[in-house]
């Protein structure tokens, strides 16, 4: 059986979903398989151990043409075999690729928490706002009713761009 | 100087241990670095902390690894200041290490940093702080890998995020020998956290000593996610205390006090009996059934009787003289 996804290499991922009542079945090579979110990232075991044993639908997809990380010359192929990015730049140039494993990962993929001060003013003053918010939310759960009026004022401040961060 | 592992370990919660994942922007990460680039990060990373304007460099000191030998890395290991990858794979690598232990830095693991704090007892804010501090006064003078999207750029992606695993080492015994500490594994992966043996990754149980931890590091922010993991630390606690209270006083008592017989009188004493005995005995201190002078023992001889920490201390690898010696220590200090 050819994946059904690039047709190009036998189909060693089968995913059977059942979703309200209504069940299916998608059949895909490695690489699509990983491209789609439904492999890879098992600390490099899953891949690895297909990549072995099916070793030539892994190599046949990618072309000698194939895309490579800039900063440290990575293919999207090394990122799923090893499961590991590159260097930091990998994530810019293959996020496309990896945000549906880092979906079922994480179950979100929007970074939520600290900031480093290398961020820019924007993206840290996002942070500090939204770190006023969840005091705030546990705040009200709490029944800390000053330190809530507090922050909302800081909030409302935050929120006008006058940053006391 | 007392070691971290020296206070705050009597309890159920024996430990508590944080660790930053972080990367410097636009250098390969460890898994694809040449010898040059890795010497050049190690030098920017060292100089960052060691001449930094803060107090803390007093305090650290900076082990050159592929100077120490495969016993001092193993025993480094026991005491939980580097990974066991750390430790395999040393060429080129630095640490940088507290006096008490406690923080120690591994330059050139799975990330360019790696900043781990440990604390005796159940301190998941006041250790993360130390981290944290550590991290900011890193990003003071270097470019720390971040995307507004993914947080933290880190090799592994599973790390993403906050780049933060928080974990605590549990003593489970009586949750372990009803079973239910697999069902409570099942559960707490539902919630994004994971328990694993001592060592972590791969490791098995030994002494009913247990690792949880948070798995999720992307979409949850440092305080929900310490907050998460105190909250279901806080109910192991109660389960196993209320499992413990069902338990049959007589046979649980007889239990430590044959442990306690031993330890007292043997003459060899390998690690893995030496373990099975210490989590009886650190259940009878915590009960009340015996007392020592000094309620950390059980888990500062535990340690400090490792395999490696005993090769180490006799400049031997036999065996049966690290035996000899364990039962030495442990007749001394039990009586």
């Amino acid at each position: 059986m050819m994946c059904e996804q690039c047709g190009k290499n036998p189909a060693t991922t089968h995913v059977h979903t059942v979703i309200n009542g209504v069940s299916a079945q998608k059949n895909l090579c490695t690489y699509c398989a990983v491209a789609s979110g439904y492999a890879g990232f098992q600390s490099g075991g899953l891949m690895n151990m297909l990549s072995s044993v099916f070793g030539d639908s892994l190599a046949a997809h990618p072309t000698s043409n194939e895309k490579r990380c800039n900063c440290c010359g990575a293919t999207f192929s090394d990122i799923a075999e090893s499961g590991k990015a590159g260097c930091s730049d990998c994530y810019r140039e293959f996020g496309p690729q990896l945000m549906n494993s880092l979906q079922r990962m994480h179950g979100k993929t929007k970074h939520v928490g600290k900031v480093p001060q290398s961020a820019s003013g924007e993206v840290r003053a996002a942070a500090y706002l939204q770190n006023l918010k969840d005091e705030l939310a546990q705040a009200v759960t709490s029944e800390e009713f000053e330190k809530a009026a507090k922050l909302r004022d800081q909030i409302k401040l935050a929120e006008a761009g006058e940053n006391h961060e | 100087m007392s070691k971290w592992y020296e206070s705050n370990t009597s309890g159920i919660v024996v430990s508590t241990r944080i660790r930053l994942a972080r990367n410097l922007a636009g250098v390969p990460f460890p898994g694809r670095m040449n010898d040059s680039q890795r010497t050049e990060v190690n030098k920017k990373i060292i100089d960052s902390i060691m001449n930094g304007s803060s107090a803390l460099s007093k305090d650290l000191k900076v082990v050159d690894m592929d100077s120490i030998s495969d016993a001092e890395a193993l025993a480094m290991v026991e005491r939980h200041i580097i990974s066991p990858a750390f430790a395999r794979n040393r060429k080129n690598r630095r640490l940088i290490l507290s006096l008490d232990e406690s923080i120690s830095i591994m330059l050139g693991e799975e990330d360019h940093i790696r900043i781990q704090v440990l604390k005796g007892g159940l301190q998941l804010f006041e250790t993360y702080e130390i981290a944290n501090n550590i991290d900011t006064l890193l990003s003071e003078s270097l470019t720390i890998a971040f995307d507004e999207q993914l947080g933290y750029l880190t090799e592994c992606p599973t790390n993403l995020g906050t780049g933060l695993r928080a974990s605590v080492m549990l003593h489970l015994p009586a949750l372990e020998s009803t079973g239910e500490i697999s069902q409570l594994a099942d559960a707490v992966s539902k919630i994004g956290l994971t328990i694993r043996g001592m060592y972590g990754e791969g490791s098995g149980s030994k002494a009913s000593l247990y690792q949880l931890s948070n798995q999720v590091t992307l979409g949850i922010s440092e305080k929900s996610a310490l907050d998460n993991l105190k909250s279901i630390t806080m109910q192991m606690i109660e389960r196993e205390q209320v499992t413990c209270k069902n338990f049959d006083k007589i046979s649980l008592e007889d239990s430590v006090f044959r442990s306690f017989g031993i330890l007292k009188n043997a003459r060899l004493l390998s690690s893995d009996e030496m373990m099975q005995y210490v989590s009886q005995i650190k259940i009878g201190v915590s009960l009340g059934i015996i007392k020592l002078k000094d309620e950390n023992i059980p888990i500062k001889l535990m340690i400090e009787t490792q395999p490696a920490m005993m090769a180490l201390k006799l400049n031997s690898q036999d065996a049966s003289e690290r035996d000899i010696e364990r039962a030495k220590i442990f007749r001394e200090q039990m009586s």
